[in-house]
């Protein structure tokens, strides 16, 4: 890794050429990570130290988590120098098309670089040509939105900007960021591999640009692709990799990827933001609680991310935090997706769906491609046993991010409830196999083998067996194999599952009719197999229950008695 | 009157003549003529007549002079005048019987000679004779002897290569097949110094070649290193730029889909040239193509303004209502342009096509006809006939249609493209593999999405053919011209499907019934695939399942 001091004035350069270029997201990432590296002692403020000590201290407490610590030794980076401007003074007409597209008039802006041949000028006017077709496509696609909320409308500067940034990229004439954006329409046009190929040029010879790198991430959709990626060393590879590493869920590579990034930038918020989207993964609510509490210390007005936390506090319940998080947004900026999908969240866990569903649809009107937002409205709808809309919601998702696996179950619990097993089991599978070691998928999905339409009772039992394997929290798993054992007359096995549910049971000191089912099945079934003694028991216990089933242990005792040939007792008489 | 004040009035005639003031041409020139009653002075009596309009007494004053069977330009004169007098058949007698062969060769009857008037100075002057072919050509056009007329025009240029009318009567009304042009182009006797425009004329007509052809004779005639001129720099620099070629350059752009390209180039040429008839046409069928029905309504309502009396005018509204797809009022204004000038072929198309597009089949197929018979030369209206049969099952008389047109124009691609799938329909899928890689053969330039529908075509006759491997790289082939096809994702979903490749399937069907949620094959295939893949599935995973417990 680069020096701090090399980290700083690489970033200090990047920023400015970003804004120059307009790309304003990638230079605000470029700024936090600026400021997330060690201050120069020199401009200490109070201020400053302030804002130090409250991110060391999460740092001490990840430090208690035993993650794996990523080598350092052995890499070596090549330092890119960051390329000089090939024009120190802009153009006026540049000055005059960057102010136009400041205020977010694109079309103006191109025009006013029509006759500018320079690289920046160039890529000026094709990122703002392309701005001025992707917002015309929002607009048609508001004026034009069917029943389903899309729409077939298209960026029509698209097909001519990717055959003008072809033509350069063949001269040799094109700069990092015109391949960037060369990258992207290439994305949007369905072809991916070139823009992989181009988007990886684009970051070789240009590092600090993080739409590009996050462009690239979006394209990787598997850990063979990532790894054939053909990229130079450099520090922001490794920002890169840890977030495609995240998307690609392997979280601990992820976590230990930013474990290492903090060695450099310690107070970066994004970091702990991305540290904290890890932990959520990994269920670990109370860490990314923490986190969040932390972030928020020192960056109250950030909204970015939030809707984790949100999502964190819904899990946990905790509707006092979650209000207060929602007054919280609502106050900074009411109209971010992110903003929305929070309030959305704290209507749910008030039980106010529709209201619920009015914020989620407007955090998707001012970003069509939340795919959170999607996924949550899907469970609103759910709720609302509105299936069509849900299945919709739902399949939105999927399409912006196939490796959504709540998603995936909420369509098949929606195709499930529509008492269509076939499509449920296809996407329970889809669900899965992205997260296997969750049992409530594997019940999902051997429930959907139980049904009358596809009554393969075989494929349930793996199932079942697959979840009870990966810690089955509501204990279905083991009651439902029994059942189906006995059900398929293997009483062995039965056997052996009610015994380890009821063990479990015990262990978790719960009762209720599975408790008695299995009772009544041990006695039986040891009776049948003459062991006596433990039938007994088993009866015995049974009969701390009222019901039926306490006379019919009553019988099978004085049927035991009978076999034993002992004198038959008045069972009355036993205390109740 | 002295010889020499005649002169001198001779002079006034010809001033007020290239002042326009024919009034006092007529009358200086009539005493001219009373002065001296020399047939040439009365030929410059008969001509400022011409100019004046007054074509009665001019062809009498000739007529009267008797003089006039003896020379060729006073016939011509008197023609003219018949011409403008649409009195047709005396036109023609007017202009003396000539037979005419097959191959435009002129056999005139009796020879007459150039008699009274000798040539002004060095100015290269128009063969007489192409004049008068040329001027059969459009009495008999007028007549509607299309067959004379055709042969006539040939002739005139046959005659005399600079007679440009002539070509453009002949092209502009389709009235040779692509085969005929180039041949009649190459039977031209240009002038040592005049290769540049064999050259021109050889970009006017049809361009269905690769586009490297094309694009060399386009650069050849920028670089201007044909005939003489080559050592002219100024020369080369004006016909760069010249709208004219410009023009037939947009057209091209046109004709190979490129309609953004050539939507371009026409803006810039007639923002210069506001006025140029052709390249407005390419215009407004390039504004169509992309649908910018705001341009096309601007250009609408300057045109009727400007020329109320041009089809042109009148087919440019047609195509803003066929654009903003009221197709009534289409129809209504494309019948309006066809009656101003029947001989307005882009109207006759746009007239059945918006009859097609409405699927009134008849009334279309009523219009493409008209188109045929008017336009020998053009394959479209063939081709739209063959479209109208296909569309109601005719497939046998569609694929004799679109052969027809395939002898029109063996180059464009479309035709093979629906011989192709006339094949399809008719279960002849071999035959339309071979027309569909044909058309993807004949494409001028590189792969662009206006040929996704026949690599999809293809890879459906592939599919057809069990060529599974083949049909699903033409698919993908096509998703990456467009991913917006639901028959793409359909057909690639069904060939995966049929390879009992179900998770493949499965996913393109929902891929396809994503863009159209209410697909009846796809649900209902859809359905079949996910019960298939839960049978199958189970099956798969027992055999990992058995692995697994040996790794147990």
């Amino acid at each position: 890794m680069g020096s701090k001091e090399s980290c700083r004035t690489e970033l200090r350069t990047a920023i400015r050429q970003l804004n120059d270029r307009c790309l304003y997201s990638a230079s605000k990432w470029a700024a936090e990570q600026l400021v997330g590296i060690e201050q120069d002692p020199a401009k200490f403020t109070p201020s400053h130290t302030r804002f130090q000590r409250g991110s060391s201290s999460i740092r001490r407490r990840f430090r208690t988590n035993e993650l794996p610590s990523t080598p350092t030794a052995g890499v070596s980076y090549i330092t890119t120098p960051v390329p000089e401007e090939d024009d120190l003074v802009d153009s006026d007409c540049y000055l005059l098309a960057k102010s136009y597209f400041d205020c977010r008039e694109y079309r103006r802006a191109a025009h006013a670089l029509r006759d500018q041949t320079g690289k920046k000028s160039v890529f000026l006017r094709c990122y703002a040509l392309y701005l001025a077709g992707e917002k015309r496509k929002e607009e048609e696609m508001i004026e034009l939105e069917g029943p389903l909320g899309k729409s077939d409308a298209v960026n029509h500067e698209l097909v001519s900007l990717e055959r003008e940034l072809s033509t350069y990229r063949k001269n040799g004439t094109i700069d990092p960021f015109g391949l960037y954006l060369y990258g992207v329409i290439l994305k949007e046009k369905g072809r991916e591999d070139l823009a992989r190929t181009v988007l990886v040029e684009s970051v070789n010879s240009y590092p600090w640009n993080w739409n590009a790198w996050s462009e690239l991430q979006s394209l990787c959709t598997t850990i063979d692709i990532l790894n054939n990626l053909n990229l130079k060393n450099h520090w922001m590879k490794d920002f890169f990799l840890a977030s495609a590493h995240q998307g690609l869920r392997m979280y601990s590579e992820s976590l230990s990827k930013y474990e290492y990034l903090q060695g450099t930038f310690p107070f970066s918020n994004y970091i702990q933001a991305q540290i904290a989207k890890a932990q959520y993964s990994l269920r670990e609510f109370e860490q990314v609680e923490v986190i969040f509490e932390e972030l928020l210390r020192n960056d109250p007005h950030r909204v970015e991310d939030m809707d984790m936390y949100s999502n964190v506090l819904y899990a946990k319940e905790s509707f006092s935090s979650l209000s207060y998080l929602a007054h919280r947004v609502f106050l900074t900026d009411k109209y971010r997706p992110e903003s929305c999908c929070i309030i959305g969240n704290y209507y749910s866990l008030k039980g106010q769906h529709e209201k619920s569903v009015v914020y989620f649809r407007r955090a998707l009107k001012l970003n069509k491609n939340y795919l959170s937002a999607w996924t949550l409205m899907g469970h609103e709808y759910v709720e609302m046993k509105n299936i069509p809309a849900a299945i919709d919601a739902y399949r939105r998702a999927v399409d912006i991010d196939p490796c959504d696996y709540r998603a995936w179950y909420g369509l098949g619990q929606a195709y499930e409830m529509m008492c269509m097993p076939f499509y449920a089991l296809y996407y329970f599978r889809k669900s899965v196999y992205l997260q296997p070691n969750d049992s409530r998928l594997w019940i999902a999905m051997a429930q959907c083998y139980e049904t009358e339409q596809l009554h393969m009772l075989e494929e349930a039992i793996k199932c079942y067996r697959r979840a009870a394997n990966c810690n089955d929290r509501e204990a279905i798993a083991l009651h439902q194999l029994a059942k189906l054992h006995n059900e398929l007359g293997r009483t062995e096995e039965a056997a052996f599952y009610y015994k380890r549910d009821l063990e479990r049971m015990e262990a978790e000191e719960r009762e209720g009719p599975n408790m008695v089912e299995a009772l009544l099945f041990l006695a039986t079934y040891c009776k049948a197999q003459k062991r006596f003694e433990e039938a007994e028991v088993y009866c015995t216990r049974l009969l701390d229950y009222t019901g039926p089933e306490k006379e019919t242990a009553k019988s099978l005792l004085r049927g035991m008695r009978a076999a034993q040939s002992l004198p038959s007792m008045d069972v009355e008489h036993f205390p109740p | 009157m002295r010889e020499e004040e005649v002169e001198k009035l001779r002079g006034v005639v010809r001033d007020c003549v290239s002042k326009h003031l024919y009034s006092s041409a007529i009358f200086f020139a009539d005493k001219v003529a009373a002065f001296t009653s020399d047939p040439a002075d009365i030929y410059m009596q008969a001509q400022a007549l011409y100019l004046g309009r007054h074509y009665r007494r001019a062809f009498h004053l000739l007529n009267a002079s008797q003089i006039v069977l003896r020379d060729l330009r006073f016939r011509y004169l008197a023609a003219k005048c018949l011409e403008e007098l649409k009195e047709w058949d005396q036109c023609l007698s007017m202009l003396g019987d000539a037979k005419i062969d097959e191959h435009g060769n002129v056999h005139d009857l009796k020879d007459c000679n150039v008699m009274y008037l000798e040539k002004d100075g060095e100015d290269h002057e128009i063969n007489i004779t192409s004049a008068i072919c040329f001027l059969r050509g459009k009495a008999y056009e007028a007549l509607e002897n299309r067959a004379q007329a055709r042969q006539w025009y040939k002739a005139a240029i046959k005659a005399d290569p600079l007679c440009y009318e002539a070509l453009e009567c002949l092209i502009d009304n389709h009235m040779l097949t692509c085969e005929e042009e180039t041949s009649l182009l190459s039977s031209l006797q240009f002038g040592p110094e005049d290769g540049w425009l064999s050259s021109f004329y050889s970009c006017l007509i049809k361009k269905y070649d690769k586009e490297n052809v094309v694009e060399a004779k386009f650069t050849e005639l920028e670089k201007g290193n044909c005939g003489i001129n080559s050592s002219d720099p100024s020369f080369t620099n004006t016909l760069k730029n010249n709208t004219d070629l410009l023009a037939c350059k947009a057209e091209y752009y046109h004709q190979c889909g490129e309609y953004q390209k050539c939507f371009d180039l026409t803006s810039v040429l007639l923002e210069r040239d506001p006025f140029h008839l052709k390249c407005t046409l390419v215009h407004l069928a390039a504004a169509m193509e992309l649908g910018h029905s705001n341009e096309l309504y601007l250009m609408a309502c300057n045109l009727v303004k400007d020329y109320p009396q041009k089809a042109l005018s009148w087919f440019a509204v047609g195509c803003y209502y066929y654009c903003i797809k009221k197709y009534d009022q289409s129809r209504r204004y494309f019948s309006k342009a066809t009656q101003l000038d029947g001989t307005f072929a882009p109207a006759w198309i746009g007239y059945g096509n918006a009859y097609a597009a409405q699927e009134e089949g008849d009334q279309a197929m009523f219009a493409y006809r008209t188109g045929a018979r008017l336009f020998p030369g053009c394959h479209l209206p063939t081709l739209y006939i063959g479209m109208e049969y296909m569309r109601t099952h005719s497939f046998k008389l569609a694929e004799q249609f679109f052969l027809q047109a395939k002898t029109i124009c063996p180059s464009d691609p479309l035709v093979y493209n629906e011989l192709g799938v006339v094949a399809y329909h008719m279960k002849e899928y071999k035959k339309a593999v071979w027309w569909f890689e044909k058309t993807l053969a004949h494409i001028p330039s590189s792969l662009s999405e206006m040929w996704e529908p026949t690599v999809v075509n293809l890879a459906h006759a592939l599919r057809k053919l069990k060529m599974y491997h083949e049909a699903i790289s033409y698919y993908e082939k096509a998703l990456a011209l467009s991913t917006r096809s639901l028959s793409t994702y359909a057909g690639l979903a069904y060939t995966y499907h049929l390879q009992d490749n179900f998770n493949a399937a499965i996913t393109y069907y929902h891929k396809a019934l994503w863009l159209k949620p209410d697909d009846q094959f796809c649900t209902e295939m859809l359905t079949l695939a996910l019960v298939d893949e839960c049978r199958r599935g189970s099956d798969h995973k027992n055999e990992s399942r058995r692995s697994d417990v040996h790794a147990l």
